[in-house]
């Protein structure tokens, strides 16, 4: 009987497969991959590191040496302290003692502030205390420590903002209503995300993180690539992520664009070219898990749309390892087995910048 | 928009092919003119009931694909299935006299569970479903328990489907299952569930009857659970 | 996960140079490659070094700008991200804010 190797679905659960289903697997994420993205598959070198590495002996895998990268956090001001559904661990801290703990007791490479519900419309009424705490924090720590917030522009639909839901409306067959919807959505979150960060900029913050960019399709990257291009003119000097939400930017409005290009379908190896004309210093690739595939499919996939993304941009790629992105299981607490080996493969196969 | 649960009766020679490829590609072009004056070329050369299988449906089937694929968005979606319905209606009278049936693909209550204000992704998911014929009742975000159950009992539902986009708000879809059972509903109701945490082990656990990663799937398993 | 993600791919951030390469990063946009060149060179290491504990522990110290254990009397916050604008030659806005406010 063929041996056997342990590795995860994308749900988390231990499965077992012999060498040859697991490089069959490989093989077809990164054929879905390049199918999708009409971009080029991995090579047979590349899907045999990949092999190597999910069928490593040890528990634990880790990069060459010499071939480390950047590691941020993003939410980690909040991940110690926070217990309401976003992965913290409910442990009484304050965001400051929590970014420090990353920084001191983690080895984190930069770090991010962040609010409890961690999207930029709500922090508007709030921004007194966020300018506060970035300044304590920005006194005590070393590393970069940017702001981070999600763009998203659900928050500005019914029954949660002040523009009519273009869900609703779209069901309707009134289309022309929702694109103007979200247009309109899209402007008013430009004017929040950049008054945010310039009263956050002024009290010493290190940049922007804007994650999880085209959540709400492309009327969220729309507002996401203006206000990054805005607040690169203001502030030349500052540190902008634009970090993405998934592997293709969904259009909800269709006709929307950035300097003459469509943003709707876009893949990540387009939407970096666009993150680095709106001026963001690094851009954050995703790729989605998915849970019912097995993590060799998922890291084919995932990798194969990175490198891509790696490869056409000139600015470094920080690519988004978290949970249920990047070939990394769906789990609040992912196996340290895949989520290192998903890491080492981002690293040395796609070559990415900075996780 | 309707179901017609016939396959190519009277077998597809070359000629209804093509018939069938215009039609298909007039959806696909997600353009009403064309497709009415698609259906008007097309009325009478095949049966109505193959005109719609084999050529209207099988163009919006096309247009879930390219939607997955980045290639056609949602807004050409809904074109697309206002089209296909204008075309559907052109064949009625047609459908009558030929005995062909037609129906919805089925009733389903859309919405994501209490306290979680998540809204897009479930959009997106009612849209394509209605999109694809069935009669979706989208009753939004942050649904109380009680409200599905209304909902369902209020549309003669088939099947429910359940968002939740968040670790904490998960469990929200179980106790909607668990008010289907109390209200003697189950057996009678599917039930979907999706959202990010959500997963084959989760719908299992919970009691649900699939799980669907995305909208496309969403559809493929509405069909299979419900046709 | 964090942790997980640090230890099989990190710089570990100040315990090694972490902090510096993605510095060069975010301030001149450079990819990891000339990143860490340019930092081992004001460093005067080599690159492989940027992650080894044993190098960097003792030039963080030298260089006053930060370490990673609660040394007293090391430069902290601030004090330690002005002593990085030098040694990397860029500003860093809070060092600028900090300045402006004690003028």
């Amino acid at each position: 009987m063929a041996t056997e190797y342990f590795l995860r679905m994308g749900d988390g659960q231990k499965i077992f497969m012999t060498k040859e289903d697991i490089l069959a697997d490989i093989a077809a994420g990164c054929a879905d991959a390049a199918d999708l993205g009409d971009i080029p598959t991995l090579s047979e070198d590349e899907m045999d590191h990949m092999l190597d590495i999910i069928t490593a002996p040890g528990r634990i895998v880790g990069v060459e040496p010499g071939m480390e990268v950047p590691v941020t956090h993003d939410i980690g001001a909040i991940r110690i302290d926070g217990d309401q559904g976003n992965s913290g661990v409910g442990i009484p801290a304050s965001r400051l003692v929590g970014s420090m703990i990353h920084e001191r007791a983690f080895g984190a490479d930069t770090m991010e502030l962040g609010h409890i519900d961690y999207s930029f419309k709500p922090v508007k009424p709030v921004i007194s205390q966020e300018q506060q705490t970035m300044e304590v924090c920005q006194q005590n720590m070393v590393i970069p420590m940017l702001y981070g917030a999600m763009p998203n522009m659900g928050l500005y639909y019914t029954p949660d903002g002040p523009f009519e839901n273009p869900g609703d409306l779209m069901k309707a067959f009134k289309i022309s209503e929702a694109q103007e919807s979200i247009q309109k959505a899209g402007d008013h979150g430009i004017r929040d995300m950049v008054w945010i960060m310039q009263k956050l900029q002024k009290v010493g913050s290190d940049g922007v993180n804007f994650d999880t960019i085209g959540a709400a399709g492309d009327g969220d990257m729309y507002a996401s690539l203006n206000a990054i291009e805005a607040l690169r003119k203001e502030f030349p000097g500052m540190y902008i992520n634009a970090g993405m939400a998934g592997e293709l930017v969904l259009g909800m409005h269709g006709d929307l664009e950035y300097d003459g290009t469509r943003l709707a379908g876009l893949w990540p190896h387009e939407q970096v070219l666009l993150a680095e004309k709106a001026g963001a210093n690094t851009f954050g690739p995703v790729c989605n898990t998915n849970t019912s595939k097995t993590s060799a499919w998922n890291m084919g996939r995932s990798v194969t749309f990175t490198k891509a993304a790696v490869e056409a941009s000139s600015i470094p790629c920080h690519a988004d390892m978290g949970m249920g992105v990047g070939g990394i299981p769906m789990l609040e607490t992912p196996p340290i087995d895949a989520v290192t080996r998903a890491s080492k493969a981002i690293v040395e196969i796609a070559g990415v910048d900075g996780i | 928009m309707w179901f017609f649960p016939h396959g190519c009766k009277g077998g597809c020679n070359t000629a209804n092919e093509e018939l069938f490829k215009t039609l298909s590609d007039a959806v696909v072009s997600c353009k009403k003119d064309d497709v009415i004056a698609a259906v008007e070329k097309a009325k009478g050369k095949a049966p109505a009931v193959e005109l719609i299988d084999n050529g209207l449906a099988a163009g919006m089937n096309e247009v879930g694909v390219l939607f997955e694929r980045g290639k056609l968005f949602l807004p050409h979606v809904m074109m697309a299935a206002d089209a296909m319905s204008a075309g559907v209606e052109m064949l009625q009278d047609e459908l009558g006299s030929s005995g062909g049936a037609s129906s919805k693909l089925g009733v389903i209550v859309n919405g994501t569970v209490e306290g979680d204000v998540h809204d897009i992704g479930k959009a997106i998911v009612s849209t394509m479903l209605q999109a694809a014929g069935f009669e979706v009742h989208d009753i939004g975000r942050d649904v109380p328990v009680q409200n599905f159950i209304d909902k369902i009992k209020e549309t003669n539902a088939d099947m429910v489907g359940l968002s939740a986009l968040m670790t904490t708000t998960l469990q929200g879809q179980k106790e909607v299952i668990e008010l289907l059972k109390e209200n003697g509903l189950r057996d009678k109701v599917k039930v979907m569930v999706g959202g990010a945490p959500a997963t084959d082990a989760w719908a299992k656990k919970c009691g649900a009857d699939c799980y669907a990663e995305n909208a496309s799937e969403a559809v493929a398993k509405a069909k299979e659970l419900l046709l | 996960m964090p942790i997980a993600h640090i230890m099989a791919s990190g710089m570990t951030g100040m315990r090694a140079a972490g902090d510096l390469v993605a510095r060069m990063q975010f301030a001149k946009n450079m990819r990891i490659g000339e990143a860490k060149d340019f930092v081992a060179k004001k460093l005067g290491v080599e690159n492989a070094d940027l992650s080894d504990e044993f190098v960097m522990r003792e030039i963080r110290e030298d260089l006053d700008i930060g370490v990673i254990t609660s040394v007293p009397g090391c430069a902290k916050g601030i004090a330690a991200k002005m002593n990085i604008e030098k040694l990397l030659g860029i500003d860093i806005n809070c060092c600028d804010t900090f300045r402006n406010t004690i003028a």
